[in-house]
């Protein structure tokens, strides 16, 4: 089943319903480690088809980090993530064929437009031209946005962006999509019109992985919540599970009740190298203004 | 799903990319299309038109003597200056002594001043000095001037003492003499000369042009999708690292090529534009194999600078970043090719066709001028091949870092 869902606005067509909550993707005990940080801490977690699933936590919680584990850009320090499919499993790495990826970048060109853009990536899918310009069309059009496929991303707004790399990201029609704080930057409207559209993607029967640091937000778009902080799953459940366990009357208190102990340190320390690292150091001055306390 | 058509896809899309930016146009195809053109047509002409400029220049000079020079008189008239006549100031440690000129000279007021003494102990030797500023043109015009009516009036003055003599001057001062024409003599084809004379600074443009031109697209195509962060979504594609080497490297190839190609065809539209009007210089002769080797020998050197800038621009986080770190390479380049020129051929040693950079630049010396030696040809193509595939190995190892796709956005 592949998501094929943007269509038409109402009523929404589903795709066949058999495999809806078959297992997709599993995450079993990783960790992976980055330099002196240990980004996450022995994760399992199960994605089924169809599911709507939010990422919720703080910066630098590790909520990228797993994206990108998902999407086979890092591999697990420790344990594996697996792609379900045909009663067969492989390493995610091996099947990003079958992922729709919308990073916090958007990563659009902006010397190309907008189609050639969408085109670009399809053709590294494997798609051809005429099929991909096809279900360019169909989303394009659901989306509001057939008239800006020719014009090049260089002028575009945060929510025309964001536009170009949903359909992008959709146009070789993958079976699961994974956003990074998709309403990053963006205006309300835009907000909401990328909310009410992985919305329809979930009514649709589409798997979807939204990552966010608004709670709110995955309350109103997700029906599985998967609270991480500081590398750890800390609450995984629909809205309503997570209330029962943390026996709580509302999501924010419960997260809260989640994440009580201080938020890590997150710079990374293998950004740069040693040599680089020491001169920056000898040439910061570390003393700040007064009242200021010492740098580092 | 064929594996080509990814590759196909990146070098299609790059080089899209690439071309969109006007400056690129100028980069790589105006700039070396024109740049031997004007330094071989253009600067000439320049010089041309600056002589005659020199030439209309009205120049005031001073010649400063205690003596009769009559004889030189008609020189001087010669030099259309306006002449004004002194007597050597008292005081001067010896003619070139300048201390009392400093002001007329530096202030214009006057261009040069000649002075000239008869040697007193035997009245056959003069002394002369010219006074000028190095640093007005004027001043110098003034001085080549003088130097010529000076030089001619000592010819004159050569052949009448000679004539005295009862010697005939010609006889005197050339009695050993070149019969017939110089260049008729040398065995060598026009053609032969003008590939030697290339053969000087070909291998040149090519190693700098080829690292020059690769630079920039290598960094944007590395370390620019890293800092606009497009590198992530393109690694979230079903295409492995070595694919998306490939293609990159590909297509900053290809432009790189294109650059060289342009400036070599530029090089030889000059030399074309300047031989139409010559007997000495010629379009050079090269035979097939030795071009075949020319452009095997420049496309290794190309692997293995471009693989080499790719790995070296990728390890970077932003454009900056990769430019200071590319830059100096540049340089790393420049001066092996350098001293690739000055090395002889002749008897040349076999461990140079070893040494990565210097071993393909005399590679290109050596085929420029039409020679073939299978040992040099198996020595600089095996090490070159084995530079490009470290190179190639080296790249393909920094295109997996997993780091990869943080960008400093």
């Amino acid at each position: 089943m592949r998501i094929n869902i943007l269509v038409s606005i109402a009523p929404l067509k589903h795709v066949e319903s058999d495999g809806v909550g078959d297992i997709l993707l599993t995450i079993n005990n990783v960790s992976k480690q980055f330099s002196h940080i240990e980004a996450l801490k022995n994760v399992n977690l199960t994605l089924n088809r169809g599911d709507i699933v939010g990422l919720v936590g703080g910066n630098g919680a590790g909520k990228t980090t797993l994206l990108r584990l998902m999407c086979g850009l890092y591999h697990p320090t420790t344990g594996q993530v697996l792609f379900h499919r045909d009663s067969s499993q492989a390493p995610v790495a091996e099947m990003r064929r079958f992922l729709g990826v919308v990073p916090e970048a958007t990563g659009l060109y902006y010397r190309l437009t907008a189609w050639e853009n969408i085109r670009y990536h399809s053709r590294l899918h494997g798609i051809s031209d005429e099929e991909c310009w096809k279900n360019t069309l169909e989303i394009a059009k659901d989306l509001d946005f057939v008239e800006s496929l020719g014009r090049p991303t260089r002028g575009f707004s945060k929510g025309m962006r964001q536009k170009a790399a949903i359909i992008r990201a959709l146009a070789h029609k993958p079976e699961i999509l994974l956003l990074d704080e998709p309403t990053g930057g963006l205006d309300v409207t835009s907000a909401r019109m990328v909310r009410s559209l992985v919305k329809r993607m979930g009514q649709a029967g589409g798997t979807v992985i939204y990552s966010t640091h608004k709670l709110a937000e995955a309350e109103q778009v997700c029906d599985r919540i998967i609270i991480i902080h500081n590398g750890e799953v800390r609450a995984d459940g629909s809205p309503s599970e997570l209330l029962d366990i943390t026996q709580t009357t509302s999501l924010e208190e419960a997260y809260v009740k989640l994440t009580m102990d201080a938020a890590r340190e997150t710079e990374k320390e293998d950004v740069e190298g040693r040599i680089a690292k020491f001169w920056r150091r000898m040439m910061t001055p570390r003393k700040l203004p007064e009242g200021g306390g010492e740098d580092e | 799903m064929s594996r080509t058509r990814q590759v196909r896809a990146i070098v299609s899309k790059e080089l899209i990319d690439y071309v969109r930016d006007w400056r690129t146009l100028l980069a790589i195809v105006l700039v070396p299309l024109l740049l031997f053109p004007l330094l071989f047509v253009a600067l000439p002409l320049l010089l041309q038109a600056e002589y005659v400029e020199r030439q209309e220049f009205d120049l005031n000079v001073v010649i400063q003597t205690d003596d009769s020079v009559e004889s030189l008189k008609p020189f001087l008239f010669d030099t259309e200056m306006e002449l004004s006549w002194e007597t050597i100031p008292v005081g001067i440690a010896n003619l070139s002594d300048s201390a009392l000129e400093d002001e007329r000279i530096g202030s214009g007021q006057v261009h040069s001043v000649l002075r000239l003494q008869k040697n007193i102990d035997n009245g056959t030797i003069w002394y002369y000095a010219i006074l000028y500023d190095s640093t007005d043109e004027r001043a110098s015009e003034a001085k080549r001037r003088l130097l010529v009516a000076v030089f001619a009036w000592e010819d004159e003055q050569v052949n009448t003492t000679l004539e005295m003599a009862g010697l005939d001057p010609e006889k005197t001062l050339d009695p050993v003499r070149w019969d017939g024409d110089s260049q008729v003599a040398d065995v060598a084809t026009t053609g032969q000369q003008a590939g030697f004379a290339l053969s000087l600074f070909i291998p040149l443009i090519v190693a700098t042009w080829t690292a020059t031109a690769a630079m920039q697209p290598a960094i944007d195509m590395t370390a620019g999708e890293r800092e606009r962060g497009t590198l992530e979504a393109l690694l979230c594609a079903p295409i492995t690292r070595m694919e998306l080497l490939v293609g990159k490297w590909i297509a900053v190839a290809t432009i790189a090529a294109i650059g060289v190609l342009i400036q070599v065809v530029g090089l030889f539209l000059a030399i074309s534009m300047i031989a139409r009007g010559s007997s000495v210089l010629g379009m050079p002769s090269i035979g097939a194999t030795a071009l075949i080797l020319m452009f095997s020998s420049i496309l290794l050197f190309a692997v293995m600078i471009v693989a080499f800038q790719l790995a070296l621009a990728v390890r970077s986080h932003s454009v900056k970043e990769a430019g200071t770190v590319l830059g100096p390479i540049i340089l790393l380049i420049i001066i092996p090719a350098l001293f690739a020129q000055l090395i002889n051929l002749e008897g040349i040693e076999f461990w140079w066709f070893l040494i990565p950079v210097v071993n393909i630049l005399i590679a290109l010396r050596e085929l420029l001028t039409d020679t073939v030696v299978v040992e040099h040809i198996l020595l600089w193509a095996g090490s070159s091949l084995l530079y490009a595939f470290i190179a190639a190995w080296y790249a393909s190892k920094q295109f997996n870092r997993e780091d990869l796709v943080e960008s400093i956005n």
